[in-house]
């Protein structure tokens, strides 16, 4: 009796163990901090978790992202998404828009068009695609395509969360528009396995974004 | 009559497109400018003794309509209205109405393609001293390019008219016409974003056309003119205005900071020096400050 009651104990006791591991195993969490130089959070910072292994879940079927067109600007500025992600580019301005990309990992063109274009993008290569209008150039987005499903983007307070990780090993990168130096140079190597809480801080180098001024200046006629 | 016929043409093409609100293509453009400015020689005098100089305050206001016909065309057509008050030399106030339609092309898809422009203004310039009352008419094409997001540059060659018929004449077989004036000139210009605020510009110009100068009488001038006038704007009974054929060359350096995506201060400064016939030459330094709004 003594031995079946022994048993069971440790026969729970290892049940829970697995369960415990296996939760862990698909629950571990990344929490980063982006802050520049200065010490101010970084909004629109993209994070990145890459498995160490090279190993990493095939993304499930990726849902359809979104950038908008209002007010003369394209919302999000930048957007995160998985390879092989489609884009629709709804145009809420009451003007047309004709949005392109020359960036190796996306050339495409929208044409001259307003409301919504007949067909969503396709991004299937990894890398960073430079959005812009042919008609209004102060106008630019980015589309981060990672090739790994784990990611998040920071908020206003420069913070990003990337949930229900694999419990592994990870090579962290940190990559936004107006980074100093490349992407690669924020690397850090981050284990799950250890902790279902990882916390990262970077602080990274912010270098003035070249882009299109669209205030008005005097004397040069139409903004245009 | 020329100038009428295009004007109405001009005016009524823009009544007719600004009407046509119904078009989910066209944007609205308005843009209000409001500033002052000093102008060292508004005389243009040759010599001290006859320059006069002044301060203006200076607003001006457009609405139009943007069409982009194509992706690489566009065209806007505007109207618009411009007064300037100046604090000694009243008679120089004036209020301005015209209309301007202006078309650009790109040669490729993106920020950094050359372009071309072509630009018509058309207005009615009405002074409080009607001897400057007159009709403009300037034809501007300009090809330019965007180098890097943050430099552009563009060069220009412009025709201008001032049609004008209020002087009387002083000098048997002289005209009186003074501001019947009429020039072409060349330009080329450069801007330089130096911040995501601060936009640097600088512009060198050239222009060979009839000149007008306000001065005392002298052989030279008297022999360089092609029409005279009594001008009294600038006070005393001494000063004539007179038509002259000359070269001007303008040199401007601007700085404009951004408040906000449509709102901007902006500074600048031109020095001018014109050359005309019988070693006649003179020059000013117009410097001004602009509040300009793209709602």
């Amino acid at each position: 009796m003594t031995c079946i009651r022994s048993f069971a104990v440790r026969a729970l006791a290892v049940g829970l163990a697995l369960a415990s591991s296996c939760a862990r195993a698909e629950g571990t969490t990344i929490a980063a901090t982006v802050t520049d130089m200065k010490g101010k959070p970084v909004a629109d910072a993209v994070v990145v978790a890459i498995p160490a292994d090279g190993a990493s879940k095939p993304a499930a079927k990726s849902r359809e992202a979104t950038i908008d067109q209002i007010d003369l600007e394209f919302v999000p500025r930048v957007l995160a998404i998985s390879v092989g992600t489609p884009v629709t580019f709804p145009n809420h301005d009451r003007v047309r828009h004709h949005v392109y990309s020359f960036s190796p990992a996306k050339r495409f063109e929208l044409p001259l068009y307003s409301g919504m274009p007949a067909q969503a993008v396709v991004f299937d290569q990894p890398g960073v695609v430079v959005l812009g209008c042919n008609i209004h150039d102060w106008m630019i987005s980015y589309v981060y395509v990672s090739e790994s499903p784990y990611y998040a983007k920071t908020g206003p307070d420069g913070r990003a969360t990337i949930n229900e990780l694999p419990s592994r090993a990870y090579v962290v990168r940190v990559w936004h528009p107006e980074l100093e130096g490349p992407e690669e140079g924020t690397r850090r190597n981050v284990d799950t396995s250890r902790s279902a809480r990882a916390d990262v801080a970077w602080q990274v180098d912010l270098r003035p974004e070249m882009k299109v001024r669209r205030a008005p200046a005097a004397g040069r006629g139409s903004r245009y | 009559m020329r100038f009428r016929f295009l004007f109405c043409a001009v005016f009524t093409a823009t009544t007719l497109v600004l009407s046509h609100s119904g078009n989910a293509c066209a944007e609205w453009l308005q843009d209000v400018d409001a500033g002052i400015f000093y102008d060292s020689n508004l005389s243009r005098a040759p010599t001290p003794p006859d320059e006069r100089a002044d301060t203006a305050l200076d607003v001006s206001a457009a609405l139009g309509r943007l069409f982009a016909p194509t992706s690489n065309d566009l065209l806007a057509v505007t109207a618009f209205a411009r007064a300037d008050w100046y604090q000694r030399y009243t008679g120089l106030d004036v209020v301005a109405l015209g209309v301007r339609a202006h078309w650009r092309h790109k040669f490729a898809v993106g920020y950094d393609a050359p372009w071309l422009a072509v630009a018509l203004d058309g207005s009615r310039d009405d002074y409080r001293d009607t001897l400057r009352d007159s009709r403009r008419l300037e034809l501007k094409a300009e090809l330019g390019r965007r180098f890097t997001p943050v430099l552009d540059g563009a060069f220009g060659v412009a025709l201008d008219r001032r049609y004008d018929n209020n002087g009387t004449p002083v000098v048997p077989d002289i005209p009186g016409d003074v501001f019947n004036l009429r020039g072409v000139s060349g330009d080329v210009r450069l801007g330089y974003a130096i911040t995501d605020a601060w936009l640097l510009g600088a512009r060198a110009a050239v222009r060979r056309g009839d000149v007008e100068s306000t001065a005392q009488p002298s052989l030279p001038i008297f022999l360089a003119s092609s029409a005279i006038a009594e001008d009294h704007v600038f006070g005393g009974d001494d000063l004539y205005a007179y038509r002259l054929r000359g070269t001007t060359w303008t040199a401007a350096l601007s700085a404009s900071l951004a408040l906000d995506d449509r709102t901007s201060l902006n500074f600048s400064f031109a020095g001018e020096r014109t050359n005309a016939a019988y070693g006649l030459q003179y020059s000013s330094r117009v410097a001004g400050l602009l509040l300009a709004y793209r709602p």
